[in-house]
């Protein structure tokens, strides 16, 4: 995928972009939008289970920078967005391209191929932004998908998975809070302990429709599979990505907020520039073959 | 279920990659009659070398260096370097693995050398059959020789510095079969790790020296197959495992200055090993809290195997605590040499983990100076009334934690020592290749004897 082409997929992009400038406001409810994001939600509860089991490659990603940036809602308009915590490719910004990534070829993940960029809104405390400390990118397989049939993500997909406009609690099985890798999982923030602290986990689409990189909602080209797989309108199955995006915060959530709202409005943002082949190569050969390739590196043996 | 599961969905997939474009042969495998393909004589890479190969060939690699990170999915074949110190797989810190078998069983691995990968060196993950031979892996970043979810394997003849982690992982598996036989480990995070394994898993007749921990099974819930249990020890020579010049993982900063340390880790035999100079203890036993645990359920316990121990832990998830605690039951500890402790030779402390004191683990004709508590093999014998004051002169646990230690070093830049002249295979150019089909040939225990002192 060239360049010209990721910037073709940018260029439909148009109206929820301005829903997303609205930093430090409440977004009001929107009944077309909630329509036009209605995607459905994965089957089980991928935010709720993180044991290195079966088919999956992860990696942690440490925070990298916060800025009021997103180059899939607000591109080439810095400073247009509410503020975000970025992960994985450390040049990004609001011009970045997913070929400007792929150049760059850098990262802050374990993994050094994932050069992709994850981003999340930034979690505001009394005192200002509170910076998270990593995110976990797990890759797997959703139930009903067949894992042989999984296409690579191709260059430049972009996605947002979570309703960053929620009028009201979202399926936490798309995104929600909890306390470290504790199963549960919940629309408001949750009173953690030290031992486990504030983690956002948000699961993104896994059926393509197969032709755009994205779309004016960044949600209607893709879709969660089914019990039974993915849609015949979206027939490409990706692998399924959940974000566990940790944070150095314990005790009474009182007082915490979004930079794009309340709780409920928890949200993350995925612009794919892994390095192709290796992307490849894992979900061919680590998902289809159902083995643990790569944990996140946590300091336990 | 069984974890035979797993490897169900691992061969499901038979993924033919012996397009081999550009073979030299006249059959589609890349191998001359022989069924060996040579690299860089028929393929410039080991991985179209490997891509080339089928079930049963021997790729052979000629010396070189190879800056590259090798898949393996094709079961059952042989990956061999013609020189061990020779033959160099080159991470640049840049690459993840040297070489990873992915759910494709019984593939080897001999005579080579894998050195500055970001991940690991030689890694086996999901596989019923695998070996290790004659292999060299130096500073990696997570492990030196690595395998998961993995069953009927061998490491043997080999060596591994200068990884955070483990110079040596065996882990998520039960029963493992398998078999880590005269290896050296040194300066790594762990000598050995083994997370969630045992069931015929022997270490026997190696080397765990100078690493920030020497050996030490545990249990987690991240990984499958809790808890930990049945790992045999036997006939190794562990010492010097206090060195804070290398890298290392949080575990193995906890469990700095331990010789063999069991960690939440149960029904295990530590047997006629040598251990010296050790700054907490020679051989420890205790439980281990794992904070933020994933949900443990009865029926969780039993993945890998029926019969899984139902006493750990079943835990709901509404009611799953914060931290978990580890018991570490059923132990045994007999016929070791211990010396040059500076806590202590032999430890045991349940912390009241266990109904009993001992937490049926137990200590019997061992050759030491001192244990905590005190008169050890008194009150927890093998053989024997288990009974006394376990107060007296307590394992004071609180030293792995509360004491000072040293920052580790990144990886990248510890000054290794040289590997120093390790064996080549025999006749590593001429013969035949051997996967590794079926379960090994478990040690006889009854043969191996209690070694001297490297030095003395």
């Amino acid at each position: 995928m060239n360049r010209a082409a990721v910037a073709a997929g940018f260029g439909v992009i148009v109206f929820v972009a301005a829903a997303c400038t609205t930093s430090g406001s409440t977004p009001s409810s929107s009944p077309t939008l909630s329509a036009a994001v209605d995607q459905g939600r994965p089957v089980g509860n991928p935010n709720g289970a993180f044991r290195y089991d079966g088919a999956m490659f992860a990696t942690r990603c440490d925070y990298s920078h916060s800025a009021p940036d997103d180059p899939i809602v607000a591109p080439g308009r810095p400073g247009d967005s509410h503020l975000h915590d970025f992960f994985g490719n450390p040049t990004v910004d609001a011009y970045s391209t997913a070929a400007d990534l792929l150049d760059a070829n850098k990262t802050t993940c374990d993994l050094s191929d994932d050069t992709a960029s994850y981003w999340s809104p930034a979690l505001i405390g009394p005192d200002g932004p509170i910076a998270s400390d990593y995110a976990d990118a797990y890759y797997r397989v959703a139930p009903g998908v067949d894992a042989a049939a999984l296409r690579p993500y191709p260059l430049g997909l972009a996605m947002v998975a979570g309703d960053a406009l929620a009028g009201h609690a979202q399926p936490t099985e798309i995104a929600g809070w909890g306390c470290g890798h504790a199963p549960e999982v919940t629309s408001e923030f949750p009173t953690c302990s030290p031992e486990r602290p504030l983690t956002l986990r948000v699961t993104f689409p896994d059926c393509w429709d197969g032709k755009n990189l994205d779309s004016t909602d960044h949600k209607s080209h893709v879709v969660y599979s089914g019990t039974t797989g993915c849609p015949s309108e979206f027939p490409v199955p990706f692998s399924q990505l959940t974000l566990l995006v940790a944070y150095p915060v314990d005790g009474d959530p009182a007082g915490l907020t979004l930079a794009a709202g309340p709780a409920r409005v928890a949200h993350a943002d995925f612009l794919n520039a892994w390095q192709p082949e290796a992307l490849a190569t894992n979900v061919r050969a680590c998902l289809g073959r159902g083995v643990v390739c790569s944990v996140p590196t946590t300091g336990s043996p | 279920m069984r974890r035979t599961h797993l490897v169900g969905l691992g061969i499901v997939v038979v993924g033919v990659l012996a397009l081999a474009a550009c073979s030299s042969s006249s059959d589609d495998s890349g191998a001359d009659s022989d069924g060996v393909v040579h690299v860089p004589e028929d393929f410039d890479t080991i991985q179209a070398g490997v891509d080339a190969a089928e079930p049963g060939d021997l790729v052979l690699v000629a010396e070189g260096t190879y800056r590259e990170a090798v898949t393996v999915e094709t079961p059952d074949i042989v990956i061999r370097g013609e020189d061990r110190a020779g033959v160099v797989l080159e991470g640049d810190f840049e690459l993840e693995n040297g070489i990873r078998i992915l759910g494709v069983d019984g593939v080897v691995v001999e005579n080579m050398t894998a050195q500055n990968y970001a991940a690991n060196g030689f890694f086996w993950t999901g596989v019923t059959g695998y070996r290790g031979s004659y292999l060299t892996a130096i500073r990696n970043g997570d492990y030196g020789l690595y395998a998961f979810e993995s069953i009927d394997g061998i490491f043997e003849h080999s060596y591994a510095s200068g990884s955070p982690d483990a110079g040596f992982y065996i882990g998520a598996c039960f029963p493992c079969s398998s078999v880590i036989d005269d290896v050296i480990s040194e300066w790594n995070g762990l000598g050995y790790s083994g997370t969630n394994s045992g069931g015929d898993l022997y270490i026997v007749n190696s080397v765990f020296r100078e690493n920030w921990v020497g050996i030490v099974p545990n249990s987690g819930t991240y990984e499958p197959c809790f808890p930990q249990r049945s790992t045999i020890m036997v006939g190794n020579q562990v010492y010097a495992n206090n060195n804070g010049q290398a890298d290392a993982i949080g575990a193995a900063q906890l469990a700095f200055g331990n010789g063999i340390l069991l960690a939440g880790a149960s029904s295990n035999v530590v047997m006629r090993n040598q251990i010296w100079d050790h700054d907490i203890a020679g051989i420890g036993i205790v439980p281990l809290p794992e904070d933020d645990p994933q949900p443990v359920t009865s029926s969780e316990l039993a993945a890998c195997e029926s019969g899984a121990p139902d006493e750990v832990l079943d835990v709901d998830e509404d009611a799953l605590p914060a931290t978990i605690f580890w018991t570490a039951i059923d132990n045994m500890v007999t016929e070791n040499e211990v010396s040059d402790s500076r806590l202590v030779d032999l430890g045991l402390n349940m912390v009241g983990t266990t109904p009993t004191a001992d937490g049926g683990n137990c200590f019997s004709d061992n050759i030491f100076t001192t244990s905590a508590p005190t008169g050890l093999e008194q009150k927890a014998p093998c053989i024997g009334v288990v009974g006394g004051d376990f107060d007296e002169g307590s394992f004071d646990v609180g030293q792995l934690i509360a004491r000072d230690k040293p920052e580790p070093v990144p990886y990248q830049d510890v000054d290794l020592p040289d590997p120093g002249d390790q064996p080549n295979m025999p006749d590593a150019k001429t013969a035949k290749a051997r996967p590794q089909r079926e379960t090994p040939k478990f040690p006889d225990l009854a043969s191996i004897s209690l070694p001297v002192k490297i030095g003395s």
